[in-house]
């Protein structure tokens, strides 16, 4: 098969063009919006192409000639929510049927109740905006997929780590300046996924009949803890897991102003308006917002503080899971088989980061 | 790239009579973002007036004919009316590099190349041999030379202040952003390499300046029948300092080049082009802080080194100065690239699986 690859620039594209190129015999086409994001794709003999995730027309060109496509694209809210329609209208005008597009097992939340699968129902009341969108997003993809009759599979992987991962990256740098934390020793669920056994679930999906079609939670084998996961990265980076901070209490996560305003500006209603607002007061409230954020002076008379914990409302609620996802839907069906253990996910990670810091 | 003006003290700035007749020759990126600012600034100290943009391509010439309505916005070097003497800088994409600086010179025109000065080292041999020829000027753009720290990093590596260098850990790159208009830096039909050939010129111009050429290197990158975007260079030289380079376009490295002398260490960061950190042995920390002069006055800022480098040419072609950076210069580190591609590795990479490690070590192998 002819596969394309959308968003064959970021972490998890990158490495669904590696594993089709030089692990299986499909022919892969990478995707990129910007002629700057081809740096990794070509490295190989490919041919790339051209398309913006957010047009039709556009994407439809750079589809021609494919049996099937992966999404794997990023972007904000508003982004996230518009893709899948360009996504399916440019699959049928393609003649593309089998579309596997790269959901996320937010789309429960990150801190989901014991006993959630593909078919608890979803809703848009998360904290999170991101959650939200993928909601309204995956939603969108099923239908615009019925509409299309296109064949539509979309995975809801965890936490997603492997080389070029932020879960690894920034996690380093918080061990290393003494801002990892752990919640309650670490016993919250991390519903992990290596990148490679993502890449498994996603060839799965390419090949499987075609009424298997849906949404697929997707995992590791193992059922990994927070503490299991920072104490791998720790260790594999020569340091104490015993120096994580332990937390028992996590702070209420009171949105600024600046993030309120953004995220009302961000939302399609007052989108649709802004055009009709005066040049003026938006610079007014522009202004304002930005009076809010002022940095405080810095006070001479104060000793630099020791590091704290940097919690994110993301890790913070991730941390507060009780439940690991199950897959065996994406096993009996799709015949998903996470083939890399989580001692040899972080082996690899961990080999990748040692040559990107310049270590190896 | 926000350029400051150049401090007057620097360089007198020459009379009107002298305004010397410049042809920008491409109009992509680095026309806009870099010698746009710095012949605005000529212009302003009346050093230097641009006469034409030459690009095919009607909407790359544009904003420069904006900012410069006296100019003539054409589509080919032979459409140019410019007098024997005028500089021409070449900025057009690397393939076309020899063959407009062939070109220019056969019209009288001293010539400023950007870098990478040609694809073969015997390209720009050639393109050498015509400049004297044509008793004409021929530099090479690599501003970094220009940097204060670049030259303070030299005598530190060639005098013996801190003692003898013993290694040295260069690293450089990130996320590659470069706002090129066209994917052709990506074609390997079109761009004869990756992140060697791209950034990897200015450090290897800087490292054959400082240390002269290794006794031995051994060269590994990330290609797998396409453009390298991973690098990594390690260089052996004569009286036994040891170095390595790691350059990319995939991941943000430290960017930070880190020298280790008999009596200390000097850590500069990339694109700083006028402060340093110095730490000498046995004192508890490091100086971290700007050159200055004698008046305390800060030594040039990047752009200001952009600025310098054209000013450097244009009193070349005056008869005033010599070529900071020659042709001969872009030979050398030509040669020393095409070596490097010449015995090139594919790179480690064990987080492949077995299988695609051996199926990228055929393809590595076969490009």
């Amino acid at each position: 098969m002819k596969i394309a690859v959308i968003g064959a620039g970021g972490f998890i594209g990158n490495r669904l063009v590696e594993q089709l190129h030089l692990g299986s015999s499909h022919a892969v086409v990478p995707i990129v919006r910007k002629p700057w994001r081809l740096a990794l794709p070509a490295r190989f003999d490919l041919e790339w192409r051209l398309g913006d995730a957010l047009d039709a027309v556009s994407l439809a060109k750079a589809l021609a000639g494919c049996d099937a496509v992966i999404h794997a694209a990023l972007g904000d809210p508003r982004q996230i929510e518009a893709m899948p329609t360009a996504l399916t209208m440019a699959a049928a005008a393609a003649g593309i049927r089998r579309v596997v597009y790269l959901s996320t097992a937010s789309v429960h939340g990150q801190a989901p109740a014991p006993g959630t699968t593909e078919t608890t129902p979803l809703h848009t009341s998360h904290a999170m905006d991101y959650n939200n969108a993928k909601v309204r997003a995956e939603q969108g993809f099923f239908h615009e997929v019925a509409r299309h009759r296109l064949e539509g599979f979309a995975l809801r992987p965890g936490v997603v780590f492997g080389p070029r991962s932020r879960w690894i990256t920034d996690l380093a740098q918080d061990l290393r300046l003494g801002q990892a934390w752990l919640l309650n020793g670490g016993s919250g669920i991390c519903n992990s996924i290596y990148v490679d056994n993502l890449g498994s679930a996603v060839l799965s999906a390419l090949t499987a009949p075609a009424a298997a079609a849906g949404p697929y939670l997707v995992g590791d084998a193992e059922t990994i803890t927070w503490r299991d996961f920072h104490h791998a990265i720790a260790l594999g980076l020569g340091l104490d897991p015993s120096d994580i901070a332990d937390i028992d209490r996590l702070p209420s996560f009171k949105r600024s102003v600046s993030a309120k305003v953004r995220r009302v500006v961000a939302s399609p209603g007052v989108q649709s308006l802004l055009p009709f607002i005066p040049g003026g007061l938006k610079r007014t409230t522009k202004q304002f917002i930005a009076a809010t954020q002022a940095a405080p002076s810095p006070n001479a008379w104060r000793l630099p503080a020791a590091p704290a914990p940097r919690i994110t409302e993301e890790l913070a609620l991730l941390q507060q899971c009780a439940w690991k996802f199950p897959h065996q839907p994406a096993t009996d069906r799709l015949g998903y088989r996470p083939h890399v253990s989580f001692k040899e996910a972080i082996a690899r990670s961990l080999a990748w980061f040692a040559f990107a810091e310049g270590r190896a | 790239m926000q350029m400051n003006p150049l401090p007057d003290s620097v360089r007198p700035a020459v009379t009107a009579k002298a305004l010397h007749p410049v042809i920008l020759v491409g109009c992509g990126a680095v026309s806009r973002l870099f010698y746009q600012p710095t012949i605005t600034e000529l212009s302003r100290r009346k050093e230097a007036r641009l006469v034409a943009a030459v690009d095919p391509v009607a909407s790359a010439r544009h904003p420069l004919i904006e900012r410069f309505p006296q100019a003539a916005g054409v589509a080919s070097l032979e459409q140019v009316d410019a007098p024997e003497g005028s500089l021409a800088i070449i900025a057009s994409p690397p393939r076309f590099h020899a063959e407009h600086t062939r070109e220019a010179l056969a019209r009288g025109w001293h010539v400023l190349c950007e870098k990478p000065m040609a694809a073969t080292a015997a390209d720009c041999a050639d393109m050498t041999r015509a400049a004297e020829a044509a008793n004409r000027v021929l530099a090479v753009g690599l501003y970094k030379r220009f940097f204060p720290t670049s030259g303070y990093l030299r005598q530190l590596c060639q005098g013996r202040t801190l003692g003898r260098l013993q290694s040295f850990d260069l690293q450089e790159g990130g996320p590659f952003n470069w706002p090129a208009a066209s994917p052709s830096f990506f074609n390997r039909r079109e761009t004869p390499g990756g992140v060697l050939l791209d950034i990897g010129v200015h450090v290897l111009d800087l490292l054959l300046w400082w240390l002269g050429d290794p006794a031995s290197f051994d060269y590994a990158d990330d290609a797998m029948g396409g453009l390298e975007t991973n690098a990594v260079l390690k260089l052996r030289y004569d009286g036994g300092a040891t170095g390595r380079v790691h350059l990319s376009r995939d991941w943000a490295t430290r960017q930070r080049y880190h020298f280790e002398f008999e009596n200390g260490t000097v850590e500069w960061t990339v694109n700083q082009a006028n402060a340093l950190t110095v730490r000498l042995n046995g004192l508890p920390a490091s100086l971290q802080g700007t050159l200055v002069n004698e008046a305390r006055v800060p030594a040039l800022t990047n752009p200001q080194c952009f600025i310098a480098q054209l000013q450097n040419v244009l009193a070349a072609a005056r008869g005033e100065e010599t070529v900071r950076v020659t042709g001969r210069d872009g030979e050398r580190i030509t040669r020393f690239l095409s070596s490097c591609y010449a015995n090139r590795r594919l790179l480690d990479q064990p987080w492949l699986e077995p299988a695609e490690a051996a199926r990228a070590r055929q393809l590595s192998a076969a490009s």
